[in-house]
């Protein structure tokens, strides 16, 4: 049920309807190609068709004559003005890391199909494409390095001649003892695997504007980004301008599911302009770009073993996980984040005495890879999954006995595993016999043996996760990385009573509008309509980190609560002397000063705020005026989310294809604040989910060439292909964070790679197919069968 | 190589919204880019520029169209609609309303798309199944949502409709 927007009451929890939509849906939201700024211009990057070369030689003087181009930039001319984009890593933590410039237009060499070479800045678009396409770079071709297996020759040619080789970092731990729990097991199980080149694909491209004020002194650029402050910092590294100086506005940002949350060479290019030009620029890449030239995900090769007893308690665990990076590293977070990601997640929920991973990431002439929703953990979690169904087919268990056998009971909370995470509370037996019971488990092995005497191949796929949530400060300081996970909020009264909340997040589709609102107003007791958040704009907003990693909801209610703490103790504090009872007998509550005891109103919150901020002759002399209060909050060391997927497939056994025919989900994300909007991420991480599994794949060819540069070649999930998602929810809070929140964001889209994997496996078990890569297009799947027709 | 000049002009006459607009527009000058940035109709929106993903659905005459694989003299004398032409003032459109309560928007970017090709798939066939509305939205690409709830929202205005 619904509650009242307009009253009070208890809003965490509360099924509200989007803040948001009403704007959105009358169109008069705004997105960064809806600013048109006066006398602006236009930006067109001139990119490379070739994966590795080096530039012999630009020839600009026929786009410079074009009318209404204003400039011509290429690598030459900025060197010096424009640093290139370099990650760097604390290297006492990360010493096997080596770091490459990204510079942000090529200087003497390309080194993939997409990047960077020239910038025409014209009147208008048009004009700016117009004259790009009469730039004549002339190259000298390189051999490319088209894949990690060549990548890793002792011949191979270099993506970065000075690292040596083309490793840019390998991480490798040893926890317990492997070896002993290898040679003691009743049965061990290996898998070998590929995941496939995808993207986080938002439906808006990336863009900017930038513009420089020389009455306030003032770079401003408004970015489609999700992280505007860490944009800032970064905008003012690369520039060397300075940081007081310069303005990031995120306005409303069309989807983003990791790819932007980084700052891009492009948006250095297009600060860089704004300033030298004194005019405004915008930049606005097609589809093209985005899918050849921003950043891709996922694409690793796995080999991992798990020994098992024969009762199928897990005795040990060892992974080798090489990530094929692409050329540069995502800045400034770094590229071979991912694969160390998806290694040590493996032992996810299940309880593990040793494990032991191999964490290699290979630099190629691709696209470099970035964080995409869950980064690591689909390629982790589906490598685990598909062991443990190995391990239960050989010992001839069930694959959710095998499961339920090996996972930390709720009872052992806080459980520390065995990569040194404490997992504070959780689910994982209980979402996994709740989502049984939602797909009616027995009845649907039934029915697949019924099916598969009538030549129609079921198959049941599951897949269960324990995901780490909002990381911590500490957390990427262990890794060696220079990245903050706290985050800050201010909270305001105004003399009416009604509260403006600034937070360092950025929604970008999250609904943060909603549910950070709905975190205030049960913390200073006034209606959700008298709540408004207000993020993007890092003139107005504390510094913060932005949003990915499932953290808004936690570092992001987490600063608010402790903010509307601070208020609200001052504001009893206040109403104490006035009313002349003791403020810990007081409580803010349905816009009411209210006697605790016994809920009596005593005097509405606005007739205190206007006392407060107006009539300030009346606060006692030891008060401070104002009615407000900044927090800056940091999470605890680990929260973590966990949940059950369970897929239902069929495969047609003459054409390869998978069609879904159910899907559910248990997810436990510790307290719900929107039912809605929770159900809403699984749905359409689901659906990303769908697409990693079954459809989207960037493609090159052996020469480094990218192939699938449209939205014809790279496909993903439409309407047709997504079932509506059955959710169950089980409520674990955290005992660290306020309210018990835990974060759900990334959730959705960890875990269908493996339950539709599994699924698939086990429709196909008949004739015994190994699926051993990802898409699970008609074309890989039939020729598994096949295969497996022409050896029998 | 030579330079290359696009300098041709043509006047067109559309109505949008229930405005009559006169303008001078360069021939090769996009629909979308037309309504967005020379009407300031700024709702309708781009994501793919190539036909695919329908942000920049809009109604032509009737029949939705995607305005980024149209130019604008193409549209001299048709009358069009965008999603700011839906609601009646403030007041939604019943397929804006079933929107928002159904949650059938996360970040935004693709929904007028879809709202205009529901308007024409309602316009079509007043009582379509599921399966029908998932036809019929199946050239609009959604990233954010999953698909599910905007399939609800479309087919409670449908059931409304019906009673």
């Amino acid at each position: 049920m619904e509650a009242s927007q307009g009253g009070t009451g208890k809003m965490v929890g509360a099924q509200v309807r989007r803040v948001e939509d009403p704007r959105v849906l009358l169109g008069k939201s705004q997105y960064v190609d809806d600013l048109d700024l006066p006398n602006s211009l236009a930006l067109a990057f001139v990119r490379s068709p070739y994966a590795h070369a080096r530039i012999v030689s630009i020839d600009a003087a026929a786009a410079q004559n074009q009318p209404g181009v204003r400039l011509v930039l290429t690598g030459a001319d900025i060197a010096g003005a424009i640093k290139p984009l370099r990650v760097e890593y604390e290297p006492a933590k990360a010493p096997t890391h080596k770091p490459c410039d990204w510079p942000v237009l090529a200087q003497d060499k390309v080194r993939f199909v997409g990047e960077a070479a020239a910038v025409v800045v014209a009147a208008d678009r048009y004009a700016a494409e117009d004259a790009a396409g009469l730039i004549d770079v002339e190259y000298e071709p390189l051999e490319p390095v088209s894949d990690v297996e060549q990548a890793l020759a002792a011949d191979a040619p270099l993506v970065h001649e000075e690292w040596g080789d083309n490793v840019m970092q390998t991480l490798q731990a040893e926890i317990g003892d492997v070896a002993k729990a290898f040679q003691e097991a009743d049965c061990v199980v290996s898998e070998r695997l590929t995941t496939g080149r995808h993207m986080a694909l938002p439906m808006e491209t990336r863009g900017c504007v930038a513009s420089f004020e020389p009455a306030t002194d003032t770079l401003t650029v408004w970015s489609s980004t999700q992280v505007p402050h860490v944009l800032r910092s970064h905008i003012a590294l690369v520039l060397d301008f300075p940081e007081h100086h310069i303005r990031v506005v995120a306005p409303d940002v069309g989807g983003g599911f990791g790819q932007k949350g980084h700052l891009f060479p492009e948006e250095a290019v297009s600060a860089y302009l704004a300033h030298r030009l004194g005019r405004a620029v915008k930049w606005i890449e097609d589809r093209r770009e985005n899918l050849s030239a921003s950043l891709h995900a996922k694409q690793q090769a796995v080999q991992a073993e798990l020994a098992v007893r024969q009762d199928g308690t897990i005795l040990g665990i060892r992974g080798r996980f090489v990530g094929d990076v692409g050329a540069y590293s995502e800045y400034p977070w770094g590229s071979a984040f991912e694969a160390g990601h998806a290694a040590s997640s493996l032992p996810g929920p299940y309880k593990t005495p040793a494990f032991s991973f191999e964490a290699v990431s290979v630099a190629t002439n691709k696209t470099t890879i970035g964080v995409y929703r869950g980064v690591g953990l689909p390629i982790g979690v589906l490598t685990m999954e598909r062991l443990m169904d190995l391990a239960a087919h050989k010992l001839g268990l069930d694959p959710a006995e095998i499961r339920l056998r090996n996972m930390i009971r709720k009872e052992e909370h806080p459980y520390t595993t065995i990569i040194g995470a404490e997992v504070e509370s959780g689910s994982h037996r209980e979402s996994l016999q709740k989502a049984l019971d939602i797909l009616g488990y027995q009845e649907c092995r039934a029915e697949q043996q019924r099916a598969r005497a009538q030549g129609r191949y079921l198959g049941i796929g599951i897949g269960c996760y324990l995901e780490g949530t909002a990381p911590s400060s500490a957390a990427f300081a262990s890794m060696g990385l220079n990245l903050g996970g706290y985050e800050s909020a201010t909270v305001r009264m105004d003399v009416a009573g009604k509260v403006t909340v600034l937070v360092g997040t950025h929604s970008h589709g999250q609904s943060h509008e909603t549910t950070l609102a709905q975190v205030a107003a049960d913390e200073l007791g006034v209606p959700l309509a008298d709540v408004k958040i207000i993020e993007g704009d890092t003139n107005a907003v504390p510094y913060g980190m932005g949003t990915w990693g499932s953290r808004s909801a936690v570092t992001g209610g987490g600063a608010i609560s402790r903010a509307s703490e601070k208020l609200r103790n001052k504001m009893l504090r206040i109403a104490s002397r006035m009313t002349e009872v003791p403020d810990d007998d007081l409580e803010l509550a349905e816009g009411m000063i209210r006697r605790r005891a016994d809920t009596t109103p005593l005097m509405p919150i606005k007739e205190l705020a206007h006392r407060v901020l107006v009539q300030a002759g009346s606060l006692p002399r030891d008060e401070e005026p104002g009615l407000d209060a900044t927090a800056h909050y940091e999470p605890p060391p680990s929260t973590h989310a966990n949940a059950t997927h369970i897929a239902l497939v069929e495969v047609d056994s003459d054409t390869g294809q998978v069609t879904l025919l159910r899907y559910i989900v248990v997810e436990d994300c510790g307290t719900i604040i929107n039912p809605t909007v929770v159900d809403g991420q699984i749905q359409g991480g689901v659906a990303q989910g769908i697409g990693t599994a079954l459809y989207e794949h960037a493609l090159y060819d052996e020469n480094g060439q990218f192939l699938t540069g449209t939205l014809m070649d790279y496909l993903i999930p439409t309407a047709i292909d997504v079932p509506q998602v059955e959710i169950g929810h089980i409520e674990s809070p955290s005992p660290h964070t306020p309210h018990g929140i835990k974060g759900v964001g990334e959730g959705g889209a960890i875990a269908p790679p493996a339950a539709i994997a599994n699924a698939v496996a086990d429709a196909l078990a008949p004739f015994e197919v190994r699926v051993d890569a990802i898409p699970l297009t008609p074309e890989r799947v039939l020729g598994w069968i096949e295969q497996r027709q022409a050896a029998a | 190589m030579a330079a290359t000049q696009f300098t041709e002009y043509q006047t067109i006459r559309v109505r949008v919204n229930g405005h009559e607009y006169e303008r001078e527009v360069p021939v090769r000058r996009l629909l979308a880019d037309f309504i967005r940035h020379d009407l300031g109709l700024t709702a309708t929106h781009l994501g793919c520029e190539h036909g695919v993903c329908g942000a920049c659905t809009i109604i032509m005459d009737d029949e939705s169209v995607r305005s980024c694989l149209l130019f604008a003299v193409q549209a001299d004398g048709a009358e069009l609609q965008t999603l700011e032409g839906l609601a009646d003032g403030d007041k939604m459109h019943p397929l804006q309303q079933s929107f928002w309560d159904n949650h059938a928007l996360q970040c935004g970017f693709c929904t007028s798309g879809f709202l205009m090709s529901a308007v024409d798939l309602l316009n079509k066939n007043p009582r379509p199944s599921e399966e029908e509305i998932r036809h019929g939205l199946s050239g609009n690409l959604c990233r954010c949502t999953g698909y599910a709830n905007i399939v609800k929202a479309v087919q409670a205005v449908a059931e409304q409709s019906q009673s």
